[in-house]
């Protein structure tokens, strides 16, 4: 279970001392530190931004940089699994008078610096979307807004639903952490979008590569975090309105935020959040997507209070969707979908509206979490989180029952529950001679499934229980972390086979492993190497799926002997940091052995609406090789060019055959023209950029009804800016037109790829106000 | 730390409750009878003039998956011959079966049947009846048999709610099988 610390890092002292007035003699001195345990930080780097002055905290956390000139600084610190933290130091010399050895105290402050460590595995590679780039994804699902990050893309059905692929992996093979709690909805499915509202975040992360030794099973692909800010304790009331208008679909989104602290209560915070989104048809560049609307609702409610070492949280959201699928998808046979395809456009015609009509999904999903834990003196620190979700979809069919009084009832024909309960107790043991820090945890998962209507998945009952111990070194410039877990689960599913009730049971169990090194050869240059595995036992519907997959015009069959499939998966990458240039390059190799997929089986099922080609789940071996390339560099003041390469190559080393379904490689280009300072406005930026997604060509031949499409290139252009309207009023504009050209295109890995172009040109507005804190 | 506590106790208070909700998802399980399923398809062929009846099927008990279809009859018809056809419907899953061809005569308006030979030159058929839109139905029509010879019969059920206009285009296939036909 994924946990993170909110660190104050107090820089606690700048003592800003100049011994002579024209000699370059000032220093910034300070320690580190952890708020709560009051423990050093070890090996965090600080540096000052655009200079070769950078040094590592020692044992004691200490730091100490000599020989400045007076002048304006950035000083940054850094420390791998940290957020960086970024501070403005002036040493101007409108300060000369106070720079004498007599009056050295003069500039001491004390700096507050709240820095998130995520407990990812420090070797894997992490990107965090936040800040700006976050506030550039509002008003965009979870699965868009993690679109620009390298090696991760999404699977689409149609506009309005989208899922997160990481390195080519995605559904159950990729596990979110929402706010601490895995995500647990209907996975399995791809036209289920995980439920969750991205306002509730303030920080997203994606850790690429297997991570099932902290995060348990199904982080065969990667980790997504979607995290909150640490409430406001003992703070103002503050808060922001968020408001996103967008032409295509007309849609329009509102969230809105309100927290602070308890007047003369000390230690208490609390926080209120709230969206609406609602969206009519979406436009291809040429027609209207028939019953494509989106109406959402959700919102969230945190405390928490904080005494010394001892702190508790409570976290309530609630998602609740209706989201119309495009009622041209619907086929009842082959001959329905080949006469789509040939067609080329859809037959169904449709104008704008906000109606969303059959059929459609509509889903809740409630999460009630309590968090608990306590900071000892001696550096010990213990958390336990519970949580329950409640998921609960209702899907309806395009057509109502022939029968009237079934009909009238107005039943969605699949209705699935799913509650889940999760326990997470860990233990940070405290530091071994200064040197040695790791945790050690127990989570266990309960969960139940009721399903009623067309049969698809059959009710079951899940337990799990992991037991995990990572440990961490740091020594000099290096880091090295190694840790193990095992997993047991349970499964028992009950279903109606002719009438009759058939209960199966399963046990499944697996050990996995992680070991990795970072090293920082400099302040710009560090370097990085993991090795973790991963798990994931098969999930129902590979179990016991018998029927025809109408989006997929496919028969599919399960197996109820699949076994888990393991994942190995070693990652390296190097990184060179500096003002002016950012570059990453990393390459990865997931193999994966026992990987389940549909296999194409030579002869059709015969149904009453014809034959359809028969797929059944098979497990084989399959590897995922990978580069992901991403590089900022401002090569003309205020202009900057980022670069993102996302290569894949997926293969079935059982078969000798490619796999299907794995995104196509891509290449992102943005300039960008920024002017620190107008007037009142802050940060205004001009931006164009280009997505260029190849063809998928590596596709098993005579697997599917249509060729991979063309490759594509979309056109985007951005233009925003802060302005600070009072001390503590801030407003923030960003416009963005996307797919400028209106380029007519079908992407691989959109499910409605058979039946209708994509998403044509959106031009949004996006209006953000801040007040208080 | 009197406060953190009362907290902790409100936790484990809370805990308790969150597992008090334990369900066993097997006594939940039950028949779905709100699913409709088209289980069987029997094509009703009298001769004009003998009034001699021919009945083929298509039978699929348990619906999609599970177990294979468990008839799928050739039919069989005499040369130059005119018979008059008429379709049933039926969803055998279900006790008692329900007939689906009535529900489909009381939607008239939102079906279509069509009745495709290859070769053409096999049988011709003929609409005998006409929704409230004066749109064919085909749950009533005449097969003239043409010379003899081997070949398929596509019936397609088109489900075409707010959408039919006398076309197969609109709508979707809720039956589409190929029988085989031999005219002899």
């Amino acid at each position: 279970m994924k946990k993170y610390f909110l660190l104050i890092l107090a820089l606690a002292i700048f003592s800003l001392s100049k011994a002579q007035n024209t000699d370059c003699a000032c220093f910034i001195k300070g320690v580190v530190r952890d708020q709560h345990s009051g423990q050093p930080v070890i090996g965090a780097t600080v540096l000052l931004e655009g200079t070769t002055n950078g040094v590592f905290t020692d044992e004691k956390g200490r730091y100490e940089i000599r020989n400045l000139c007076p002048g304006s600084y950035k000083l940054e610190a850094r420390i791998v699994g940290y957020n960086s933290y970024k501070q403005a130091i002036d040493l101007t010399a409108g300060h000369e008078e106070n720079f004498n050895l007599e009056e050295q105290e003069v500039h001491l402050k004390d700096v507050e610096i709240t820095a998130h460590r995520t407990d990812a595995p420090s070797s894997q590679p992490l990107t965090i979307l936040s800040g700006s780039d976050l506030e550039k994804t509002r008003g965009q699902s979870l699965g868009e807004s993690l679109k620009g990050i390298t090696g991760v893309t999404t699977m689409q059905t149609g506009s309005s639903i989208s899922k997160p692929v990481i390195h080519g992996l995605h559904s159950n093979r990729v596990l979110i952490m929402n706010n601490g709690v895995r995500q647990e909805g209907q996975q399995w499915g791809s036209e289920h979008a995980p439920e969750i509202d991205p306002f509730v975040a303030t920080r997203m992360s994606v850790i690429k590569g297997a991570a099932g030794v902290r995060y348990g099973s199904d982080a065969i692909g990667g980790v997504i975090l979607v995290e909150p800010e640490e409430l406001p304790f003992n703070k103002t009331i503050s808060g922001e309105v968020n408001l996103v208008g967008f032409t295509n679909g007309r849609q329009g989104v509102a969230s809105s935020t309100l927290q602070g602290g308890i007047k003369g209560v000390s230690g208490f915070g609390w926080r209120a959040q709230g969206t609406i989104k609602r969206g009519g048809n979406i436009r291809t560049p040429d027609y209207f997507l028939d019953n494509t609307g989106i109406n959402e609702k959700n919102f969230s409610l945190g405390a928490g209070y904080r005494n010394k070492g001892f702190g508790v949280d409570l976290f309530y959201s609630r998602f609740d969707t209706r989201i119309g699928i495009f009622s041209g998808s619907h086929i009842g046979s082959v001959t329905d979908l080949l006469n789509v395809i040939n067609n080329g456009e859809p037959f169904v015609k449709s104008g704008f509206t906000y109606d969303i009509g059959r059929p459609n999904q509509n889903v809740t999903h409630d999460l009630l979490k309590a968090e608990t834990h306590y900071h000892f003196n001696d550096g010990n620190r213990l958390q336990w989180t519970i949580a329950q979700q409640i998921n609960n979809r209702n899907e309806y069919d395009l057509h109502v029952p022939r029968n009237d009084s079934i009909a009238s009832l107005n039943h969605p024909e699949l209705t699935f529950k799913l509650n889940t309960l999760t326990n997470d107790l860990i233990w940070d043991h405290k530091p071994i001679a200064g040197k040695i820090t790791g945790q050690v945890g127990v989570s266990s998962l309960y969960q139940y499934n009721l399903m009623s209507g067309r049969p698809l998945i059959p009710n079951f009952n899940q337990f799990n229980i992991g037991i995990f111990w990572i440990e961490r070194y740091v020594r000099n410039n290096w880091e090295f972390e190694a840790g193990a877990r095992y997993d047991y689960r349970t499964l028992s599913t009950h279903r109606i086979v002719s009438r009759q009730k058939v209960s199966n049971d399963f046990t499944f169990s697996n050990a996995s492993g992680t070991i990795g090194a970072t090293r920082n050869f400099s302040q710009n240059f560090s370097a990085r190497l993991n090795a973790g595995s991963a798990w994931r036992a098969p999930n129902v519907s590979e179990l016991f799926s018998d029927g025809v997959h109408h989006g997929a015009a496919a028969f599919e069959r399960g197996d109820s002997t699949l076994h888990p499939e393991k994942a190995i998966n070693t990652i390296a990458s190097v990184k060179y940091e500096s003002e002016k240039l950012t570059i990453e390059i990393g390459g990865y190799f997931n193999y994966i052995r026992d990987f389940i997929y549909l296999k194409p089986q030579p002869d059709p099922i015969l149904t009453v609406r014809g034959a359809f080609p028969y797929f059944k789940y098979t497990q084989t071996d399959a590897t995922f090789k990978g580069v992901d390339v991403s590089a900022d560099w401002e090569f003309i003041k205020n202009i900057r060019l980022t670069s993102k390469l996302s290569y894949l190559k997926a293969y079935d080393t059982r078969n000798d055959n490619y796999l299907v379904m794995i995104p196509s490689n891509r290449w992102d280009n943005q300039l960008k023209y920024t002017i620190p300072e107008f007037g009142k406005w802050h940060n205004l930026f001009l931006s164009a950029g280009n997505l260029w997604v190849a063809r998928q060509k590596r596709v098993p031949s005579n697997s599917d009804f249509s060729p991979p499409p063309a490759a594509y290139s979309l056109w985007n252009v951005q233009a925003g800016g802060t302005m600070h309207v009072s001390e503590k009023q801030q407003l923030e504009i960003g416009i963005s037109v996307t797919n400028l050209f209106n380029t007519v295109y079908r992407d691989y890995m959109n499910r409605f790829r058979y039946y209708s172009d994509d998403i044509g040109r959106n031009a949004s507005l996006r209006i953000k106000w801040k007040f208080g804190a | 730390m009197n406060m953190s506590r009362k907290l902790t106790w409100m936790l484990l208070i809370g805990v308790t409750t969150l597992f008090s909700q334990c369900k066993d998802s097997g006594d939940e399980v039950e028949v779905d009878d709100e699913n409709e399923l088209i289980t069987s398809v029997t094509l009703t062929f009298t001769e004009v003039g003998t009034g001699t009846i021919t009945k083929f099927a298509y039978k699929d008990p348990d619906g999609d998956g599970g177990n294979a279809p468990t008839k799928f009859d050739t039919i069989s018809l005499k040369a130059n011959a005119s018979y008059t056809v008429t379709p049933e419907f039926l969803d055998e899953s279900k006790t008692p079966v329900e007939n689906i061809t009535e529900e489909i005569k009381e939607k008239d308006f939102e079906h279509l049947l069509i009745y495709t030979p290859n070769p053409t030159s096999l049988l011709t058929y003929t609409y005998g009846d006409k929704d409230s839109n004066n749109f064919p139905v085909g749950l009533t029509g005449t097969a003239k048999a043409g010379a003899a010879g081997n070949g398929k019969l596509k019936v397609q059920l088109r489900h075409q709610p707010n959408s039919k206009n006398g076309t197969a285009t609109p709508g979707s296939d809720d039956v589409n099988l190929d029988f085989n036909l031999v005219v002899k």
